[in-house]
């Protein structure tokens, strides 16, 4: 999978570095002083509750959301908050960070009034300039990668909601970013499948891609990811390798945390400690078997190529 | 009788056709104007400052709350006091068009903001610039919502175009008017008037229906 994907590395090892960065919505702070670096090449997860304002942190890394203050440096530009920085970033920089980063977000948000191929081509064509064939022809060897060669010239309305998000996957990978960011991918599919989207991120973890990943998927995080970062109150409460913090979590508000979103999934392992291993164990035959089950479609679809 | 009422239809159908050119003339010209005006203060409204959206949104209040004969009285009689005299033909056209500006920023306006928010997050998040968000992404997926409100104000148009009889222009209606008092015979003038504003609209709503129909198979 993603065998084409490219990924850049700009000469900075750090690609992405948050420095006590605040963010209000109004009265109401969301976090405060939240300072969290991101190494090339790096998958940090981040984890916490609902409403804690992982959402928002990354949506600040790609300008969707300002924040009031502190600053952050994506891929060697520097965003400042509103309060410090007298303008905004300017029109070239934002759409310089938007170029290099993907982002992929909890409900898809494909374009409905376009075909799976149009909407991996659409921003190739219209922000680099590619012209439409070649956009084209990439868009189908990136759908082709992640085993949606059939459904190049459907709609989206006609796919399942993980071809959806695996699109969605396709259309940022087109602008061939150096860093993704996914706000909950898989948060608003049927159980079913989740694995076939948490599959397609983890060839891209294997690709090297640099990524900052929101998730609730606490199995995956602990798989793919180098660093875990968990969010609780409005601040980074807990921070380090994704093992060391999923096994063994120091802070009490990330041990409650853990433990609840544990027991809530295993109400048979019910013990303070929460045991990941044998989860995992569980997760393992679905995700085998999802892995299975693209393998078939492309060969299917190898067959009646050759036809 | 039945047969007193055709002749009577045949004698001035030619004439009635004539205005009833009159009234599509002036109808689509209102349009046209009220299209490009709608679309200019739908910009406005949703401009990025608070000043022109102030004046967006000043437009379409007073104007609504103006009866559209006043704003033709005003644009043909009020004006031509304070020495702008425009031809009647115009005023009609100025009046609709300035009337129904006002219907069409709103109904622009909202099929843009019903438009998920999703969709231009996503077009930002891929670099789009706000042009290009708006005419690849936003634009086709507000056409459905812009589409059928649409078809409602222009039937409007057709019907308020009537009123342009108070300013002495020889449209449909006012034929139809001159034709009651050479034949007292009211109630089968007013009725063949009725009959072509309804042939009229019948055209309309089918070929707008169709239209509605095609973007709705392309879009879904």
């Amino acid at each position: 999978m993603f065998s084409d994907v490219m990924v850049n590395s700009t000469p900075s090892d750090i690609a992405v570095d948050i420095r006590s960065v605040t963010k209000k919505f109004g009265e109401r702070t969301i976090f405060g002083d939240v300072s969290l670096q991101v190494r090339q090449g790096e998958v940090v997860a981040l984890i916490g509750p609902s409403g804690a304002g992982k959402s928002t942190l990354i949506r600040c890394v790609n300008c969707l959301t300002p924040f009031e203050s502190g600053s952050i440096m994506v891929l060697g530009h520097e965003l400042h908050g509103t309060n410090e920085a007298k303008r905004g970033p300017s029109r070239e920089m934002l759409k310089s960070i938007r170029t290099e980063t993907g982002m992929v977000f909890q409900s898809f948000n494909l374009f409905p009034h376009m075909s799976v191929v149009d909407n991996v081509a659409l921003a190739p064509v219209l922000v680099l300039g590619t012209s439409r064939e070649e956009a084209r022809e990439q868009a189908r060897e990136l759908l082709c990668s992640i085993g949606l060669s059939h459904r190049v010239d459907a709609y989206p309305r006609h796919l399942s909601g993980g071809e959806q998000q695996r699109v969605a996957i396709c259309r940022a990978l087109a602008m061939k970013p150096s860093l993704m960011l996914f706000d909950e991918p898989t948060s608003a599919l049927d159980p079913e499948l989740v694995g076939e989207v948490l599959g397609a991120i983890r060839a891209l973890v294997d690709r090297g891609m640099t990524m900052m990943l929101v998730t609730h998927e606490m199995m995956f995080a602990r798989d793919v990811a180098d660093t875990v970062a968990v969010m609780a109150d409005g601040a980074l409460v807990e921070i380090g390798p994704a093992r060391q913090v999923l096994d063994d979590p120091q802070t009490d508000r990330c041990k409650s945390f853990l433990s609840r979103v544990l027991q809530q999934k295993a109400p048979s392992a019910n013990t303070s400690a929460p045991s990941m291993g044998a989860q995992i164990a569980a997760d393992a035959p679905t995700q085998e078997h999802e892995q299975a089950r693209d393998t078939d479609r492309k060969r299917k679809h190898a067959e009646e190529v050759e036809r | 009788m039945f047969a007193g009422i055709l002749t009577l239809w045949g004698q001035y159908f030619g004439n009635f056709l004539g205005g009833l050119g009159i009234s599509l003339e002036i109808t689509v010209a209102g349009l046209a104007f009220a299209l490009v005006a709608g679309a200019g203060f739908a910009a406005l409204r949703l401009a990025r400052f608070r000043v022109l959206r102030l004046i967006g949104t000043a437009y379409v209040e007073v104007v609504r709350a103006t009866p559209m004969l006043l704003v033709l009285y005003i644009m043909y009689f009020g004006l031509g006091q304070v020495g702008i005299k425009l031809p009647a033909y115009w005023a009609a056209v100025i009046a609709l068009g300035t009337f129904y500006a006002a219907q069409f920023t709103e109904i622009f306006r909202g099929g843009i903001q019903s438009v998920d928010r999703g969709q231009r997050e996503a077009a930002d998040a891929l670099g789009l610039s706000r042009w290009q968000r708006l005419r690849k992404v936003v634009l086709p997926q507000a056409v459905m919502t812009i589409l059928l409100p649409s078809t409602n104000a222009l039937a409007d148009i057709i019907k308020d175009s009537s009123l342009v009889i108070t300013i002495g222009l020889s449209d449909l209606m006012a034929r139809t008017y001159e034709a009651t008092s050479a034949t007292f015979e009211p109630m089968d003038m007013f009725l063949l008037a009725g009959v072509m504003y309804l042939v009229v609209y019948l055209l309309l709503s089918r070929v707008l229906g169709r239209l509605e129909l095609n973007v709705q198979r392309r879009h879904g």
